[in-house]
């Protein structure tokens, strides 16, 4: 761990090294240590210690951004100059918002040195325990361990110094028995708040059966969306739509619909990196305090997260959304969260006349038509076919192409039940989501193994 | 910024910390640092709105103990932080033995001392930035103009890497690469339609091993005018009707027809299950191989790492196995794997040379180097000719493909209607899906080496934590009999 005194003092000398007439130094330091198995074994184990920092300067309105990963002062001083020389020969920005307001801001709360702490061995035992409860009941085991530090900070000449340090902690674990397979995931801030044993008995609850997997014919299907699910579905909204750039660009499906019913009244969707239960973020890449943005109130569209950038084009103040310096997607929501409901996850399943129970989904794309948000994607582990409220079989695997809108308009339930839903060894985003339960869902295409001959 | 010869770590370095390794036990280890330079220039709606100049150096130590992996990177390049780092390889590999019971064994290789440089005519970090930012913005303002048009992109992107690789084996392997990629992105939109054009290729797929000679002769003015044209077109223009017909790709299509179901699928650590927790595994099972008809005996597929311009390309892998051309399909029979030393030795094969890391700071898997569809004899015409009804797409727009790699979908952002072996008007949202056997099974032409284009992708995932490839596909045109295609709506 660098620290906060170090990390920041790092970078107010790079903020005074820096003649130009703004900067911004933003920093984010990770180590990850992931183990991957399958089939009793560990194929590989790693240790990945990165850290990045990102100067930007202002030379009037001409801006250059550079980039080092090493807190070295000779190499942060090179890449000072760099980023001096880029402005020096960039044109004029005619559209160019001022530095944030000074924000400061220390944090370690979700800190916890066990996390880090833990030894490998640990980590193989617990690893090793599973793998020992699989092949009990005759099952194997594939999948990821991870534990990990994150410190970002950011520092500007406008006065902005935040600092703030995180653990985290995920698994993946794929149970595979028969023909069938189960899937499921965790994170936790702590280690020792993954409860890896839950979550084997959830994968191996998806495929340890006796009966072999059903093809169904395509079609129309009541759906009901574990958290797994949802949080992939809705990270696609959440880039095609939920963002300004989108919005200004009028790609978004909330483009010069603000305020008008899209959705079913049940649904509120929001971004909020200071929720307790999620990944939390307290600022963004400029340095500004993370908001909580409505985006889908009770159905009706009602708005989309900004930077500092954004923002001023519309006369808005940012929300805290910007993404790291040169990034051009624009501001982007990273902790998306659907409002609980009001009944259990397994009284959905009960509600349930005719349908699929999806764990997860598989490569979904959202770039078929995001004005109507079509996505594409595939069933994998554990759906299983439901009738008159109970899981009847296990189901192959299908295709399913829809527009989120239509299908988020028929929201039948929505659980109470909430999971937060990461990928920690690939960003520092996370979502917080029920189970839904929703009228219809298209199925157009299956890939069946008795059809994968020529 | 610094030169890459500042960052880099001594094969004397290395080779003392190879020797300690080797002193405390291990049966193989490598040290691999790395030194990347990437320049990125963005413009948008006219102005330019994006440089920037990142540099990353590190070294990252592989070391194979008691028959495990054990794998640490630090950017600290200081005998203490490569000290460290090995320590923590070595505490990896020894905690991972205790649960492995078959021990980790590798292909043989002859270790080299080699370099390998890519070819690259104007260094294009050389290149005066004023002169890079008035060529962006001169395709970039070409793309503007009418109202319809709600964003309009350009870009640029310049990478210089080094690498230095020494074994305990005894190899001493020095590369530098210098890769170009230049594009443009209009979005145009009218009432509830929105519609897209890439051009010269879509996701940044303008990518080559080469120098700024690459940018300059992708003609992106001349690109803009067409990209223009098409979108207002596109606007305007009818959905394919849905049923099943005969496709013919062009290059841009068939490269990520190639990425998803052929160059995945044969990738030989995927097959063996070790992806299955994050990307999935692969129909192409081991013993499937030498036995299985993947595709019709028009369908020749080659990895191959030795082309001149792929971004795949390299002289030596990260585990310096010499680049190779390797035979994955020949005339439509599944006969090869991309491989690493470990997998390809589970299979009693020698290594493909496919093992390949993103950067110093994690480990090499198995990749795609070029995965390219041999040429056949057909001009475009002659492809098309024959053909009652059907279309001509181009230009991916969305990708999708099931955990073993066999049930896909892609949207293209342009289509042209086929009536009667005719090129007719151009249609919008073409969706088509199939199985990746019976798809291949139905390929009936394959277009001529004078179409043939080497394209790149830079983005391609895979791993935990998440690595993106730079990786090549070269392809020309192609036709497939009997495809299901949609509108997508």
């Amino acid at each position: 761990m660098i620290g906060a005194p170090r990390l920041l003092k790092t970078l107010a000398r790079v903020v005074a090294r820096s003649r130009a007439d703004a900067t911004s130094v933003c920093a984010h330091a990770s180590t990850r240590r992931v183990f991957r198995f399958a089939y009793g074994g560990i194929h590989q184990d790693l240790i990945q210690e990165e850290v990045s920092v990102t100067v930007t300067v202002r030379r009037g309105r001409r801006v250059g951004i550079a980039t080092v990963d090493t807190l070295d002062p000779p190499s942060l001083g090179r890449c000072v100059t760099t980023a001096l020389d880029l402005a020096a020969h960039a044109p004029t920005q005619t559209d160019l918002a001022p530095l944030p307001p000074s924000n400061r801001l220390r944090t370690r709360a979700d800190y916890d040195p066990r996390t880090v702490g833990l030894s490998a061995v640990h980590a193989v035992h617990a690893i090793q325990r599973l793998v020992h409860v699989c092949r009990g009941v005759g099952a194997e085991l594939a999948g990821s361990l991870l534990n990990g530090e994150d410190e970002l900070a950011v520092a500007t000449s406008a006065g902005t110094s935040c600092y703030a340090a995180s653990t985290v902690a995920g698994a993946k674990l794929v149970t595979m028995y028969r023909a069938l397979s189960g899937y499921t995931s965790g994170v936790a801030r702590r280690f020792n708040r993954l409860d890896l044993e839950v979550l084997l008995e959830r994968a191996l609850r998806q495929c340890l059966h006796r009966q072999d997997p059903v093809t169904l014919p395509l079609g129309a299907y009541e759906v009901i969306l574990e958290p797994e699910a949802v949080a992939e579905l809705l990270d696609w909204l959440g880039s095609i739509a939920f963002g300004a750039k989108a919005l200004q660009e009028r790609i978004s499906f909330l483009a010069g619909r603000i305020g008008e019913p899209l959705m079913s009244r049940e649904l509120t969707v929001y971004d909020d990196a200071t929720e307790s239960k999620t990944l939390r973020m307290p600022f963004d890449y400029e340095g500004v305090p993370k908001r909580r943005v409505l985006l889908i109130d009770r159905g009706r569209a009602a708005g989309v997260v900004y930077d500092s950038l954004y923002a001023q084009r519309v006369g808005a103040s940012s929300t805290g959304h910007a993404m790291w310096p040169g990034e051009v997607e624009g501001p982007l929501p990273m902790h998306l969260a659907i409002r609980p409901g009001r009944r259990a996850a397994a009284e959905l399943i009960r509600r349930c006349r005719r349908g699929l129970l999806i764990p997860r989904v598989h490569y979904v794309n959202g770039l078929l038509n995001p004005r109507e948000a079509l996505m594409t994607g595939l069933l994998r582990e554990g759906a299983f076919l439901i009738e008159h409220g109970k899981l009847v079989a296990p189901v192959t695997t299908m295709r399913f192409t829809q527009s989120l809108l239509e299908a988020f308009r028929q929201v039948r339930g929505i659980s109470r039940e909430r999971r937060a839903v990461a990928d920690p060894s690939s960003g520092l985003g996370c979502s917080l989501v029920p189970t839904l339960h929703l009228g219809q869902f298209h199925f157009t295409g299956r890939s069946s193994s008795n059809q994968d001959t020529a | 910024m610094p030169s890459a010869i500042d960052h880099r770590l001594s094969h004397e370095l290395a080779r003392s910390l190879l020797r300690q390794l080797l002193r405390r036990g291990v049966e193989y280890a490598d040290v691999r640092s790395e030194h990347l330079l990437h320049e990125s220039l963005v413009a948008e709606d006219g102005r330019v709105s994006s440089i920037s100049r990142s540099e990353s150096a590190g070294v990252g130590i592989r070391v194979l103990l008691r028959g495990s992996w054990g794998f640490a990177s630090t950017p600290h390049l200081t005998l203490a932080s490569l000290r460290r780092a090995a320590a923590q390889a070595l505490e990896l590999a020894k905690a991972a033995a205790l649960l492995n019971r078959e021990p980790r064994r590798l292909a043989p290789v002859e270790p080299v001392k080699a370099r390998h440089v890519s070819r690259c005519a104007i260094d294009p970090f050389k290149v005066p930035l004023a002169k890079k930012l008035d060529d962006l913005l001169w395709a970039n303002q070409e793309l503007l103009g009418p109202k319809v048009i709600r964003h309009a992109t350009s870009h640029m992107d310049f990478y210089r890497r080094v690498k230095r690789f020494d074994s305990t084996e005894g190899a001493q392997i020095e590369q530098r690469v210098i890769e170009s990629g230049a594009g443009l992105e209009i979005v145009a939109q009218q009432g509830g339609e929105v519609q897209t054009r890439s051009v010269p290729n879509s996701h940044h797929g303008a990518l080559a091993q080469a120098g700024y000679e690459y940018v300059k002769g992708l003609d992106l003015v001349g690109g803009a005018a067409r990209a223009q044209r098409e979108v207002l077109a596109l606007l305007r223009a009818q959905p394919p009707r849905a049923g099943e017909t005969t496709l013919v790709l062009d290059p841009t299509q068939v490269v990520m027809q190639l990425h998803e179901s052929c160059g995945h699928p044969v990738e030989l650590d995927r097959a063996l299950g070790h992806e299955l927790s994050y990307a999935g595994g692969s129909f192409l099972t081991p013993d499937r191989l030498d036995q299985f008809r993947y595709g019709s005996p028009q369908v020749t597929i080659v990895a191959d790492a030795t082309i001149p311009g792929g971004v795949g390309s390299f002289g030596f892998d990260d585990e310096g196995v010499p680049a190779q051309r390797v035979e994955l399909v020949r005339e439509g029979l599944f006969v090869g794997y991309l491989s690493s030393r470990e997998s390809a030795a589970r299979l009693g094969r020698s290594s493909g040379g496919a093992m390949r890391a993103e950067s110093w700071s994690v480990p090499p898997l198995v990749r795609m180097t070029n995965v390219n569809l041999e040429p056949g004899k057909a001009t475009r015409d002659e492809l098309l000719r024959g053909i009652k009804h059907g279309y001509l797409l181009s230009t991916n727009k969305s990708w999708s493909i099931d955990d073993k790699r066999l049930n896909f979908q892609f949207t293209t952002e342009i289509g042209w209607e086929i009536t009667n072996g005719a090129l007719g008007g151009i249609v919008k949202n073409p969706l088509y899906t199939g199985l990746t056997p019976q798809f291949w099974g139905r390929c009936t032409g394959v277009g001529r080496r004078e179409d043939w284009q080497l394209w790149g992708i830079p983005n391609c995932a895979k791993g935990e934590p998440m690595q993106l490839m730079h990786v090549g596909h070269g392809a020309s045109y192609a036709r497939f009999d009997g495809v299901s295609v949609a509108p997508a709506r």
